[in-house]
């Protein structure tokens, strides 16, 4: 409950900050909605080559993306931890997120957190709408309690990874690096596992499970009956990994060696 | 007396990676590292009571930051106990950080971009601070560090005197029975000092606030703290009375004369110290020279008769042995027995 408050309050100073500087505030939205367009445009110059895509129509394929913006843009709203080592690790900051009676990560992702990404959201439900409505896909009353709970399954599972990554700073110096890579393997999970080899495959559903944040879920919605094992298991995927990074986490809170004065 | 902090054989060891020479050595730390441990703290031991205030000095890498992270739940001890507000700080990390308050001088609790208060208002959601329990103590806290009128500005627009000013008073928000201050001073001009100092005094008589102080500015401790715990290596060299101190090492004292006679050297005077427990050292001048003797009256009286009989003087100064010179003795002789 205190939790609940406390996050309203910072999303309330947020707001107030981010309202002092307007003009940042719309680069960054317009930068966002540009980058998604680039990313269509690339799904649109490659169909203009073939029909199909292992299978995959490019409305199917459209719409895979359209829905893998909704949990990222969550994701980049609130999870967005890439530069924790160092801003927490290196500079110390760590030291006073330690000295405040609030669970670390939760005060971490609500100082980090960037709500221009939620703007994602829109964009992802346009595309899909566009996509869905070319495929003539309908839409049952219970699909928007699957869609959400879908949504947080996949915006989990980004989180879960990320947060793994940062709590290896607590043992080791330097995995900014890896940061980036994640990123790029992360947009694999936007296409259709299907075109990817086997050992692709396997990575990308068991070891870093982005496909549960496209392809897996949005088969379900695309009435692609034989995946739906796998789309049902985007949420209990996406609690799991959470729930391991966070156990990783708290161990690594006690390995903190905190920075020297 | 209460006891509010108890550290029993408490050690921090850290790992340290030392790495090979040359592009050889660079491989083969890829395979085996060597890893040296190195001890910052060395199995310390003390209480605090209720009330006190208690300073706690060292030089850089002493192991002073070390063992406050280590009270304040920031790392993990790598053995010993440590009990603080009847707490593991470690262990129950969330429920202890409420019962301290934490000024570090160099890191800011406060939110760079929003106003003062918008912070305190955070904090509080954070402290779960009754509305009337925060303005009845906040109000009184506000009005003694003079910070009202700052209230309204952005953290970033403020001098560091105000920042830290502010600080305080955002450590004291949920008004803890211990305060932890590392540097609260650095860098601050002397009438902030004061004002700070007075304050930490009010605080201290009105709420029997626990004071735990780590400075480099004896001044501050010589003005709050009865009580130092000196640390040095990562071990306590000593604990007790600041007074005892003084009066342990500060045993000589230091008459510095000013003559008249501008050629005055070694030569002419040091005859005059024979028998005497004194001896002389070159002043700023070269008129001025400084007579170090024993605190005796006999000793003292002595050594001005019989200069001001043989030279005209035109300025005489005695000197104490500050505590700053007192505590580079220590440092240079190594630790005593308290």
């Amino acid at each position: 409950m205190t939790y609940i408050t406390i996050f309203f309050q910072y999303v309330a100073q947020y707001l107030k900050t981010r309202l002092t500087y307007r003009v940042d505030m719309v680069i960054e939205i317009f930068s966002d909605i540009l980058f998604q367009a680039v990313n269509l445009i690339f799904i649109l110059v490659v169909f203009d080559h073939t029909e199909f895509l292992s299978g995959w129509s490019r409305d199917e394929i459209i719409f895979i993306y359209g829905f893998f913006l909704v949990p990222f843009a969550i994701f980049g709203a609130f999870f967005n931890i890439w530069d924790f080592n160092e801003r927490y690790i290196v500079k110390g900051e760590m030291d006073r997120i330690l000295t405040r009676p609030i669970h670390s990560l939760f005060q971490i992702i609500l100082e980090r957190m960037e709500l221009e990404s939620l703007f994602g959201i829109f964009t992802g439900l346009g595309v899909m709408f566009y996509a869905g409505s070319r495929l003539n896909l309908s839409i049952s009353w219970y699909d928007p309690f699957v869609f959400i709970m879908m949504v947080f399954g996949g915006a989990f599972v980004y989180a879960g990874i990320f947060v793994l990554l940062a709590s290896i700073s607590f043992w080791s110096d330097s995995p900014t690096s890896i940061m980036p890579m994640m990123y790029n393997i992360g947009n694999y999970g936007r296409y259709p596992v299907d075109i990817y080899n086997n050992v692709i495959r396997f990575i990308l559903t068991w070891i870093l499970p982005f496909a549960f944040v496209g392809v897996y879920p949005s088969a379900y919605f695309l009435g692609r009956q034989e995946w739906y094992g796998y789309a049902f298991l985007t949420p209990i995927m996406g609690i799991l990994f959470l729930s391991i990074s966070i156990f990783m986490w708290n161990i690594g809170v006690t390995k903190y060696r905190g920075a020297g004065n | 007396m209460e006891k509010i902090i108890q550290v029993d054989q408490l050690r921090k060891e850290f790992k340290s990676f030392s790495s090979r020479s040359g592009l050889k050595g660079a491989f083969r730390d890829l395979f085996t590292r060597n890893y040296k441990v190195i001890p910052a703290v060395k199995d310390i031991s003390f209480d605090i009571n209720k009330g006190e205030m208690v300073g706690y000095i060292g030089e850089n890498g002493a192991g002073k930051s070390t063992s406050i992270k280590m009270l304040t739940g920031i790392l993990t001890p790598t053995s010993g106990i440590v009990t603080v507000n009847g707490m593991d700080p470690h262990k129950e990390r969330e429920k202890f950080v409420k019962s301290i308050g934490v000024v570090f001088g160099q890191r800011s609790q406060l939110w760079w971009d929003i106003a003062v208060q918008e912070s305190f208002r955070l904090l509080k959601k954070v402290y779960k601070v009754p509305d009337d329990v925060y303005k009845k103590h906040m109000n009184h806290v506000i009005e003694s560090l003079d910070i009202a009128p700052l209230l309204d500005k952005p953290v970033r627009k403020l001098s560091l005197g105000q920042r830290m000013r502010c600080e305080l008073a955002a450590a004291l928000l949920h008004n803890p029975s211990l305060l932890f201050l590392d540097e609260p001073t650095i860098g601050l001009d002397v009438l902030v000092k004061l004002k700070i100092r007075n304050f930490l005094k009010e605080i201290n008589e009105k709420y029997q606030t626990t004071v735990l102080l780590t400075t480099h500015d004896l001044t501050d401790i010589e003005a709050l703290c009865e009580r130092v715990i000196m640390l040095d290596e990562g071990q306590i060299i000593y604990d007790g009375k600041l007074s005892k101190l003084k009066s342990n090492w500060g045993e000589g004292k230091q008459i510095e004369f000013q003559f008249a006679d501008v050629e005055i050297s070694r030569m002419k005077l040091n005859p005059l110290l024979t028998e005497l427990e004194a001896e002389w050292t070159r002043g700023d001048r070269q008129n001025v020279w400084v007579a170090n003797v024993l605190n005796d009256e006999h000793v003292i009286s002595e050594v001005i008769g019989r200069v001001v009989a043989a030279h005209k003087i035109t300025d005489i100064k005695i000197h104490e042995i500050s505590t700053e010179e007192i505590i580079r003795n220590i440092y240079e002789e190594g630790a005593i027995n308290a």
